[in-house]
């Protein structure tokens, strides 16, 4: 630093960055140990929101693996595996319509199935679709789609628990009244709809459910022609719509999963509070070693105090140190919530995964972390009394 | 524990004895207040995740822990409780014959048919239904306000006054409807929602049977049949008697046993268990850290006076010792607090979450295990500079 700096109190930002370096590397065990605390501290914070977002994804990964631009639904929708129903008659007026390109109708039940582990009868999901309409995403299981045009055959959700017995093609299952074959497995992921999915032809679904009419549709994905605009075809199709039907756009289904999973059930409040308390341990963390840090060197504060350096410049370094540690925190923390989604990904089968907006925000929420352990240790920096050094 | 270790050595030791651990601790004010807010928040987040843990499985195992009766029947297939599995009920008359059962009543449930009109705003929600004859109550449900009796009324229930509050259960409604049948509400009672369902129902079987009508519309197939024995008869023997004279398609169990089917399954299906666990094992880590820091800036800076007593002659021996009491110190003055707190949070989120999250024994003693272990581990880590004090380094 020149003497002239020192001399108006005040040090430049290189210069405060590199006493706060000074002062980090100065004890090198020390400082590990104060990067060690931030790491988890972070790690923590990315695990529960990892949690936080993956339970609502879970609840999304049907829909993200289906090809629709709006979805028409009943009024009383409550969230994908609990749609309510609604009259096929409202789906076929939708298909007339000059911009709809497909609209199909889905159906879902729940069977027993006659053939789990230890002669239990677990409650398989079912969802019946008309075969020749290719409406997932992945063409792997469009492909697969035409083996259910075949009488009484099912198609299995890979992600099936192991309690539901094995899922070898070409195993006879009684499902509900009616003896089914295996035709073959699907990768899609169970989501929130069960501890198993089954795919099933529409007219076998009627077979299946035999109370259950095809004129009762729980929910029709409705494709666009290209070019249409979702939310002005929506606004067009909602247009004689029947009181008891309603439709979405892609956007307002999100929001409303998401809402669903994070308000009503208690999703929100488990892992929200996990947030704030790993947000919370993270500020102990780093005040406790800024605090240690400030006591530490409070002679050596103190003789700069004595020299000229104003309390803000003293200030500006134990900020920086702060960030320092954080930032050095974060690298490793982000790296190792990487390996560790992926482990709660292959454990839990919830879609646990990063997002640039989520490290973004986890980096924001550091910084804050950093600048309020700050400021809770300026306290003790203030003791730095140069009268009292000698 | 390390507190009495050193009241006892107070008045055992010969004059002169200081219990140092205590008084280092206490020796500067704001950094105990520090090290017990650092190993605190470490400590409470140990506390949530351990006290969800619990209330997961709880929450799932409440109904079963309310059904009255000694042994139970349901159906062999059946894989969990929240789902429907019904029985003939001629079992039940079977059971009623054997010898050492005093009584054996029907209960009914179901999960996924029954819609719940909210009174308030008219929308519509799944909730669970559960019911009996009214004149063999056979779950006791928690602080029932109304009479179990007007239950044989057709049509009466009573619901849930702690079910989630959209379901509108809560404000004194005498009205609604089940998919879509006018219902009289006669009464309520406090449950609270599990993590399947949001509100609960109850009803006579009767009303049950207009509900949801078995094949053929008679009385639906019997969920649970609920069996007492007669005082002094020997469930063991009983169980054997009725194996013998029920159908396989039966299953028999005690409560322990039905509990512990429900317990395995979710532990087997949910990943509430390993969630928890992690949270837990991560607030155990940043726990250590915490305290290992603390606990070695404080040696540090009594290293002077430690070096001190060695060259005066105590043995390394005893200042282990007091290291290892300081960790044990630093780990209550962190977990008492922590504790009290967490009570408090429990209570918040109880209201709120309405989910059963209580303190017990077994999660204090849980975590105070878990801290005092973070804290004597880092005590050890941190024992190696009181080893090395070197007297004629120090001054």
């Amino acid at each position: 630093m020149t003497e002239g700096e020192v001399g108006l109190g005040r040090v430049s930002r290189p210069t405060r960055v590199w006493l706060a370096w000074r002062i980090l590397t100065h004890d090198k065990a020390r400082t590990t140990l104060a990067i060690a605390g931030v790491f988890m501290a972070i790690l923590l914070i990315f695990v529960e929101l990892g949690f936080f977002f993956a339970v609502p994804q879970g609840g999304m990964l049907f829909y993200d693996n289906l090809q629709f631009d709006l979805l028409m639904c009943s009024k009383q929708y409550e969230y994908q595996a609990q749609p309510g129903q609604f009259q096929r008659g409202q789906l076929d007026r939708v298909r007339s319509a000059p911009e709809v390109a497909q609209a199909t109708a889905l159906y879902f039940g729940s069977a027993k199935w006659h053939g789990g582990e230890d002669g239990k009868w677990p409650d398989i999901f079912v969802v019946g679709l008309d075969p020749r309409r290719p409406i997932f995403q992945a063409d792997s299981i469009n492909r697969e789609l035409g083996l259910l045009e075949r009488p009484d055959v099912v198609l299995v959700d890979s992600g099936t628990r192991p309690m539901f017995g094995p899922l070898t093609t070409g195993r006879v299952v009684k499902i509900g009244e009616r003896s089914e074959t295996i035709a073959g497995r699907y990768v899609l992921g169970t989501g929130f709809m069960g501890l198993g999915v089954i795919l099933v032809s529409d007219q076998n679904f009627a077979r299946l459910f035999p109370y259950r009419s095809l004129e009762q549709v729980n929910l029709g994905p409705i494709q666009l022609k290209p070019g249409v605009d979702p939310k002005r075809a929506a606004a067009e199709l909602r247009k004689g719509l029947g009181p008891d039907t309603r439709i979405f756009t892609r956007n307002e289904l999100e929001a409303h999963e998401v809402a669903y999973w994070t308000t009503r059930t208690s999703v929100g409040l488990i892992f929200g509070s996990g947030l704030i308390i790993s947000f919370v341990v993270g500020i102990m963390v780093v005040y406790q070693t800024l605090a240690t840090q400030v006591s530490r060197q409070l002679p050596q504060f103190a003789t700069l105090k004595a020299i000229g350096y104003r309390d803000r410049a003293l200030d500006g370094t134990v900020v920086t140190i702060s960030l320092l540690i954080v930032i050095v925190g974060f690298v490793p923390a982000l790296a190792a919530a990487l390996g560790l989604y992926s482990v709660i990904r292959d454990e839990t089968l919830l879609p646990v995964a990063m997002t640039w907006p989520r490290l973004a925000a986890v980096f924001v929420a550091t910084l804050v972390m950093a600048s309020i352990s700050a400021l809770l240790s300026l306290g003790s920096l203030r003791r730095a009394d140069p009268a009292e050094l000698f | 524990m390390a507190t009495d270790t050193s009241l006892l050595h107070r008045f055992w030791r010969p004059a002169g004895f200081v219990p140092l651990a205590w008084r280092n601790l206490l020796a500067n004010k704001p950094r105990l207040l520090r090290s017990s807010g650092g190993i605190g928040f470490a400590v409470l987040l140990m506390l949530m995740q351990l006290g969800f843990e619990r209330a997961f499985f709880n929450a799932s195992l409440e109904i079963i822990h309310r059904l009255d009766g000694d042994i139970f029947l349901q159906s062999a297939s059946k894989y969990r409780f929240a789902t429907r599995d019904p029985f003939r009920r001629s079992e039940l008359d079977a059971a009623r014959a054997v010898s050492g059962v005093a009584s054996a009543w029907p209960f009914y449930a179901d999960w996924f048919d029954v819609f719940w009109k909210n009174p308030f705003d008219g929308k519509a929600f799944l909730v669970r239904v559960f019911a009996f004859d009214p004149d063999h109550p056979v779950l006791q449900l928690p602080d029932v306000e109304g009479k179990l009796a007007e239950l044989s009324d057709p049509d009466a229930v009573l619901v849930d006054r702690h079910a989630r509050r959209f379901l509108g259960m809560d404000k004194g409604a005498t009205q609604s409807e089940l998919n879509g049948r006018k219902v009289r509400i006669v009464g309520s009672f406090s449950l609270g929602p599990d993590f399947e369902s949001d509100g609960t129902v109850v009803m006579g079987d009767r009303t049950f049977a207009q509900l949801l009508s078995g094949p053929g519309g008679g009385l639906p197939g019997v969920e649970v049949g609920v069996i007492k024995l007669r005082p002094g008869s020997d469930p063991a023997t009983v169980t054997r008697a009725l194996r013998a004279g029920l159908s396989p398609e039966v299953a028999i169990f005690t409560k322990a046993q039905l509990l512990e089917l429900e317990r395995k399954f979710q532990a087997d299906v949910s990943s509430a268990g390993p969630i928890f666990a992690m949270g837990t094992l991560v607030g155990f880590v940043v726990g250590m850290l915490i305290a290992y820091q603390i606990i070695y800036t404080d040696l540090t800076e009594q290293l002077p006076q430690f070096a001190t007593m060695k060259a005066i002659g105590y043995r390394t021996g005893y200042l282990i010792r007091v290291v290892l009491e300081q960790g044990a110190f630093t780990a209550l003055a962190g977990w008492i607090p922590a504790w009290f707190l967490s009570i408090l949070l429990y209570r918040v989120v109880e209201e709120v979450a309405l989910l059963p999250l209580r303190m017990t024994a077994e999660i204090t003693l849980i975590s105070l295990g878990l801290t005092l272990g973070m804290c004597l581990i880092s005590a050890i880590l941190a024992v190696r500079r009181v080893i090395a004090a070197d007297p004629a380094e120090v001054f």
